[in-house]
């Protein structure tokens, strides 16, 4: 096992080591005692990678190499409508404001109105000439570097369903994040931070909130822990209480636990208990440091987009994504990078049924520098080597817009998402959807296999990722998922 | 299912046994029935171990003969205070009083410990433990799930049913049988059950016959899903898309079961006893005499006074009053309101000193108790700082004040020792400038020579109430108007909402109705139809779906012309007064009005409100503003009002409860990969066909399908009902069942650690007429139950059984979140035992743009136990929600018991923590006076039932004694021997 005490203060080193339980040495037998501790079944496919409970973010072996150590996940709450953005239907054009023949007449929020063409201008981008919407000219720009995969599928239309699909492999609630599963079988580089962490949109929490980052059946451990440049971790520190009342409480509490493991010295969750108010004491001090953002140069801020005084959403948004670079800068193994809060009529999130190119100006203005930014940033300091980017939303939007309206509604069968970085080829577009943007029609990819490939960048196997609950081995991929090769470098 | 073929080679270690045998068999194939678990249950002699002293009884001797045959042995008897602690919390979730300890520990009866047993199983607070553990099985939530996420305003009825069944003893198959078709047993509450899951309501299921298909399919597989896991601990749902590949379970026999249930749908139904009955009809008149209430009290509301706004504001460090001299005995200052305090809103005002100056050349302040003047209050909350007796101190500083016991309000009167003449009052917050929450903003100064002859000195009216988003009334001296102006100058996002303008003449008619000939014109409008339109905006329908939005941003107007000049003076509108929404609302607008001729004139606006947004709670003093003509007359109506309304909601209290409506049954298809869009051939109600041969006829009406399958689930010849119920009931007091997969008595979950044991208590359950209390009594009273939890001299038994599943030792385990909160609560005296009905909210705000944002400091009914907590699915309670307590989104059969950095933070600095230590320093004072080492001894017995050690009492002292006893609290409450079930 690889444990060591070396991040604990004397205090706890001396404690765990008259313990014995994590001196190096432990017997096949003390670890199977490790496991028991996360409830019996914390188990790991891959043989003898037990979760040490004293330290359940010490990094874990993947089950073979890994391309990407970290991840970030910028998650556009809404649907995003791919024919806004990524995927160009020019018979759209031709087709504008006639009817559809043959299509639905009443979809997810009403009837349907006619077709509509796209409502910005495709141009062709870099090397690839890939077609890429001014809507959002920064990210644009990095087409060349970016994987698209054009047929993706959800099983829902709703979003909430839908969101849960995306983060969780299941339309149902209760089942455990992308994120958790990530950082349940991997740990973290960091040991001073949480392993997996959300930050939110300084619009508000996305639509589906809590499910998007919950541990599900999982350890509590592996939950989301939230916070964002705006808004700290909760329970930091103790409102009201002196420095010296502090410490003293905190000495109390020490001398207490050391005593009663003394006259226990068997029970190793007592000795974890006892590393877990050390690590917080540790995210005392590195929670506040990473999120402040005082010592990033001015050209940085500059590039994101953070000095924006004009548009405080998006500084909000771009220090996030400064929060976001730092986080896997520290290790951090997941960090989901939330775009677009709740159900507004598409005000605050990409949900465009009514005013789709009103409300689109606005949320690209927030999006499109910032993240742009970012992965030049990555790119430059060497961490998109090591990281993995996955750009991702829920579903797509119907080629025509909704009856008296000017917008789109929810379409499940087939949109875009697009990964870059480690693992990840570059400037390719794979899968298709009809002439018209309405359904995948070729190499369609229901969202298991999006995640089944984002687990295999992370050298992780998606059907050996497995946690029993209530009678099943659960994944998160369900029964399903196929990689998407055609995206790997 | 193609998990498992394709992933069976990575199952973990601990099935590989199990797997073995399968994977033997080659391909797949129907499973075997001759499965453990589905061969009928026997009652098999207890064996007689070598060790004949030992066991107390026969579960003992199953335990003992296993250990022997193992080589082991087990513990010495723990002493009888850890014993009670266990037994404490395993029962009833909360640690023992040093009183009970006491009396335990000197009882010499040789039923002592019977008798420990017997009382917490009479406890209610029994009930209300175990009830969570069935709660937790069955995905239990006052909220509906998905992303609204929207509350389930009557799922508590189910929730006091588990509680009442509980407590009870109901036997476990009555039990089952009230909660499948409790509506034909007289407990209408019970099939809540039936419905524990989330649900997508009606609205947020797409408005295609696709998405209606499968939503209705996914509700039926939440009912069927509970069903088999929760009874049968099978995976029933596994057979939804495919035939289960580990159980024989097929595709078929799944939507066999579906047929039992298919005329459930998600919905509240009215709870029928005989007392909610007679109650059904005294309500009617009582609702009656309310409307009439409300509609004379639409009268009484505080003219608006445009643009006059409030003209005195009160300043935190010093308020001087002026009045004209004045010879009184009595002073009284009233407050009614206060400013918001940023996180915890309207809270207890505060006043450090209150001095009364005589009218003389050298004013001398006669407030002063040194002068001799007494001083009463409305009430009080009394800490170091905050006491009655310091308002008239003299000495200034939070420090050194006094702080009423109400949020907003309260008076404060002081009794002079002789009538004085008087000229001017000074009043102050904190004069040092420290503090300036819990201001008084609107108040009134009285004097008089007695406490029924004051007159006012100064009156500093409260604003109107802030805009909220259901209704507000802007009344106005009555006027002729031929058309009324409603302009938005603001809202709180997005553009304005407006369900309904109504305008109402002298007589209450409302003459802005469309169908009066009233038109309406506007600036512009955003229109969705059916939704939002200019029309709904005076069609007489509430609610958001009938609707006026305007075109802009933040702002719009409306302007209505009545058919002939009308004499007005009320204007009520609304954003939605169904009180679903509360976002694009109206905050800054001016009604005016025009005469046929002439020009608009300003009636009212909200210059002269208050601006702090209230949400959806009443204003703390709806009649304030008023003058005192009205005020006398209105409180007399609002008085009665209340009486009524308190009247009609005891009255109402679990009328309604979701526990479903029943209608007839949808045809069931099997459907092919559980596409609703591929049925094949239709499917009649019958039970697992591994299990029996039940099968109902197509035509058998709902009820009946409910009770059969009832009948089946709770028979003593189902050979995994009771198995099932008497593991879960170990797993309670043992942290593992004998099988650790509680709800997979399937082939993939774990073989029963002691396959006789399980049976014979499960014959012994039965036996006993399925008393859940007696199978309690046999667990808790043996002497496997009483072994110490240290592993002692037993190293090798560490080595051989590391999870203790042989029970060689007590199994320690740390307390779940809800023990955890309560016991802080028991500690520190601050528990409220109040027992049922709506839950008490941990969040201040449900949903919507910020989530869910906890409430950090609670009092009153949030001092209950978490039990009674408004559940809210998917949100973790923000402290002792990280404990690995379930969201309720899926079946949690056993809790998880992780320790993360997270759970320190929470339980090291939340304000709960601090608060409940501050509450346990104050209640040792109380009982144990100012000396700082009897408060430690009774601290720790309070928190650990034990006195502290000379070391521990050394250690403790000079830290109490600098840094106050609060810090030993929160030591106490984080400490691991306070954290675990010994």
């Amino acid at each position: 096992m690889n444990h060591s005490a070396e991040h604990l203060t004397p205090h706890g080193r001396h404690l765990l080591n008259r313990r014995g339980f994590l001196n190096g040495t432990a017997t096949a037998l003390g670890s199977i005692a490790l496991t028991n501790l996360l409830g019996g079944d914390g188990l790991l496919a891959a043989p003898g990678s037990l979760i040490d409970p004293a330290r359940p973010y010490a990094p874990r072996p993947p089950h073979f190499r890994a391309q990407a150590k970290n991840v970030i996940v910028i998650f556009c709450a809404g649907a995003v409508s791919q024919l806004e953005t990524w995927d160009y239907k020019p018979e759209l054009i031709k087709w504008d404001n006639q009817p559809l023949p043959g299509g639905p007449s009443v979809t997810f929020q009403g009837p349907a109105g006619n077709l509509a063409r796209p409502q910005y201008a495709f141009r062709p981008r870099g090397q690839t000439g890939k077609m890429v919407s001014d809507l959002i000219p920064h990210l644009a720009e990095l087409t060349d570097d970016l994987a698209f995969i054009h047929s993706l599928t959800s099983k829902s239309n709703t979003h909430g369903p839908a969101e849960n699909f995306l983060s969780t492999g299941f339309v149902l609630d209760g089942f455990p994040s992308l994120g958790s599963w990530i950082s349940y079988a991997l740990g973290s580089e960091s040991q001073d931070l949480p392993a997996f962490v959300s930050i939110l949109d300084p619009r508000g929490v996305p639509q589906n909130g809590s499910n998007n980052w919950g541990p599900g059946f999982l350890p509590a451990a592996f939950q989301g822990t939230t916070f964002s440049a705006k808004d700290p971790v909760r329970h930091l520190a103790a409102p009201g209480v002196s420095a010296e009342a502090d410490r003293a409480a905190r000495s109390l509490l020490q001398r207490m636990n050391s005593r009663h493991l003394e006259q226990n010295p068997s029970d190793s969750k007592l000795a974890a208990r006892i590393a877990s108010y050390e690590l917080a004491a540790r995210m005392q001090l590195s929670v506040p440091a990473i999120s402040d953002l005082s010592t990033e140069p001015a050209h940085i801020l500059k590039s994101y987009g953070a000095d924006d005084t004009s548009n405080p959403i998006k500084a909000g948004f771009a220090k996030n994504c400064i929060l976001a670079r730092r986080l896997v800068e520290r290790g951090v193994r997941f960090v989901q990078l939330f775009n677009g809060a709740y159900a507004s009529g598409g005000e605050l999130n990409w949900d465009g049924h009514s005013k789709l190119k009103e409300q689109y100006d606005k949320h690209a203005a927030i999006l499109d520098q910032p993240a742009a930014a970012l992965i030049r940033d990555l790119r430059q300091r060497g961490l998109l080597e090591e990281t993995l980017v996955v750009w991702c939303t829920e579903f797509g939007r119907m080629p025509f817009f909704q009856k008296g309206a000017q917008g789109r509604d929810h379409n499940p069968d087939g949109f875009t998402c697009w990964l870059t970085g480690a693992g990840v080829k570059r400037g390719v577009s794979h899968g298709l959807t009809d002439e018209l943007g309405q359904k995948a029609i070729h190499d369609l990819h229901p969202l298991y296999d999006l995640n089944a490939t984002i687990l295999h960048l992370l050298g992780l196997d998606h059907e050996r990722l497995t946690f029993e609950h209530n009678g099943v081995q659960r994944r998160l991929t369900n029964v399903e998922g196929e990689l998407i090769r055609q995206i790997l470098a | 299912m193609k998990l498992f073929t394709r992933q069976r080679r990575h199952m973990p270690l601990v099935l590989l046994g199990l797997l073995l045998v399968w994977t033997a068999d080659g391909e797949m194939r129907p499973a075997p029935t001759e499965h453990w678990s589905f061969q009928p249950v026997t009652r098999p002699i207890p064996p007689t171990a070598s060790d004949r002293e030992w066991p107390r009884n026969e579960v003992d001797r199953f335990i003992l003969a296993r250990l022997e045959k193992e080589g082991l042995k087990p513990s010495p008897e723990t002493d009888r205070v850890r014993w009670l602690r266990r037994v404490s919390f395993d029962l009833v979730g909360l640690p023992p009083t040093p009183e009970q300890v006491e009396s335990f520990v000197q009882e010499r009866r040789p039923d002592a410990y019977e008798r420990v047993v017997d009382e917490l199983l009479n406890s209610p607070r029994y009930g209300e433990r175990w009830a969570q553990h069935w709660l937790d099985v069955v995905r239990y939530a006052d909220t509906h799930g998905f992303e609204v996420n929207t509350e389930r305003p009557h799922a508590w009825p189910y929730r006091d049913y588990v509680i009442r069944a509980f407590n009870r003893d109901t036997p476990y198959d009555r039990f089952i049988r009230e909660q499948i078709v409790g509506d034909a047993l007289g407990e209408d509450a019970a099939t809540g059950f039936l419905i524990t899951a989330s649900v997508l309501l009606p609205g947020q299921i797409g408005a295609d016959e696709v998405s209606k298909r499968l939503a209705r399919q996914d509700a039926l597989d939440e009912i069927v899903v509970n069903l088999g896991q929760t009874f049968l601990g099978l995976s029933v749902g596994c057979a939804r898309c495919h035939d289960h590949k580990f159980d024989p379970i097929s595709a078929r026999d799944y939507y066999a079961l579906q047929a039992f249930v298919a005329g459930v749908e998600y919905e509240d139904r009215d709870v029928r006893t005989p007392e909610t009955e007679v109650k059904r009809r005294d309500e009617k008149a009582l609702e009656a005499r309310v409307a009439e209430l409300d509609r004379q009290l639409a009268q009484f509301v505080p003219v608006a006074r445009p643009k006059t706004g409030n003209a005195r504001a009160s300043r935190a460090q010093e308020n001087v009053e002026h009045f004209p001299a004045v010879t009184a005995k009595f002073v009284r200052f009233t407050i009614h309101e206060t400013s918001l305090h940023p996180t915890l809103g309207l809270i207890e005002p505060c006043v450090d000193e209150f001095e009364i100056f005589t009218d003389e050349p050298q004013p001398r302040n006669v407030a002063l108790a040194t002068h001799g003047t007494k001083v009463t209050a409305s009430g009080s909350r009394t800490s170091d700082r905050h006491k009655l007796e310091h308002l008239h101190d003299g000495k200034y500083g939070n420090g050194w004040s006094w702080m009423a016991n109400s949020a907003g309000r309260g008076w404060v009167q002081f009794e002079l020792p002789e009538p004085t003449r008087l000229a001017k009052v000074i009043w102050s917050r904190d004069r040092e400038g420290g503090f300036n929450d819990r201001l008084a903003t609107a108040y009134t100064l009285a004097a008089g020579a007695s406490p029924d002859t004051l007159q006012t000195l100064v009156a500093v009216p409260p604003p109107r109430p802030a805009v909220n988003a259901r209704v507000n009334t802007d009344r106005f001296a009555p006027v002729k108007a031929k058309r009324v102006r409603f302009t938005i100058r603001e809202t709180n996002n997005l553009e304005p909402c407006v369900d309904e303008l109504e305008v109402f003449d002298p007589a209450g008619t409302n003459v802005a109705l469309a169908s009066t000939g009233t038109t309406v014109t506007s600036s512009g409008d955003t229109v969705v139809a059916e939704r939002h339109e200019l029309r709904f905006l005076n069609d007489g329908e509430y609610g958001n779906s009938r609707s006026w939005m305007s075109a802009e941003r933040g702002r719009g107007w409306v302007v209505l012309e009545f058919a002939q000049e009308r004499l007005i003076d009320r204007v009520i509108w609304g954003r939605d007064r169904k009180a679903e929404f509360s976002d694009r609302l109206v905050t800054n607008y001016v009604i005016e009005v025009a005469a046929s001729s002439g020009e608009w004139r300003v009636v009212a606006d909200a210059s002269d409100r208050a601006t702090q947004l209230l949400g959806d709670k009443a204003p703390a003093n709806p009649l304030a503003g008023l003058d005192a003509d009205e005020t006398k007359p209105a409180t007399r109506l609002l008085d009665e009002k209340k009486t009524l309304e308190s009247e009609l909601r005891a009255g109402a209290e679990g009328r309604l409860a979701f526990a479903g409506k029943f209608r007839a049954p949808d045809t069931i298809h099997l459907l092919n990969r559980g596409d609703p869009e591929q049925p094949r051939d239709e499917v009649v109600p019958a039970v697992l066909s591994v299990l029996g041969s039940t099968k109902l006829a197509r035509d058998t009406a709902e009820q009946e399908r409910r009770r059969v399958l009832a009948d089946w689930l709770a028979s003593p010849e189902n050979p995994l009902t009771a198995r099932v119920m008497v593991n879960r009931l170990w797993q309670g007091h043992f942290g593992s069942g004998l099988v650790d997969t509680p709800s997979d008595f399937g082939r993939n979950g774990t073989k029963p650690s002691h396959p006789e044991l399980l049976d014979w208590l499960a014959s012994e359950f039965v036996r006993s007429n399925w008393s859940v209390k007696q199978l309690h009594r046999l667990l808790v009273l043996s002497a496997t139950y009483r072994q110490s939890s240290k592993p002692g001299a037993q190293a090798t038994a560490t080595a051989q059984d590391s999870e203790v599943r042989l029970l060689w030792r007590f199994p320690p385990r740390r307390l779940d979140s809800e023990p955890i909160r309560d016991a802080l609560l028991a500690v520190s005296g601050k528990l409220d035992l109040k027992m049922y009905g709506r839950g008490f909210d941990l969040f201040n705000q449900r949903g919507g743009l910020s989530g869910f944002q906890p409430v950090e400091s609670f009092r009153g009914e949030g001092l209950r136990r978490m039990i009674y907590a408004h559940k809210v699915r998917r949100e973790r309670e923000a402290v002792f929600g990280a404990f690995d307590c379930p969201d309720a989104g899926q079946s949690t059969a056993r809790r998880r018991e992780s320790t993360t950095p997270i759970q320190a933070l929470n339980l090291f600095n939340s304000r709960f923590t601090l608060e409940q230590a501050e509450a346990l320093a104050a209640r040792v004072q109380a009982e144990v006076g100012a000396e700082v080492a009897p408060q430690i001894r009774r601290a720790y017995q309070l928190a650990l039932s034990r006195n502290p050690s000379a070391a521990e009492l050394a250690e403790a002292t000079p830290i109490v004694a600098t840094h106050g006893l609060p810090v030993l609290g929160r030591a106490l409450f984080n400490s691991n021997e306070f954290l675990f079930v010994p």
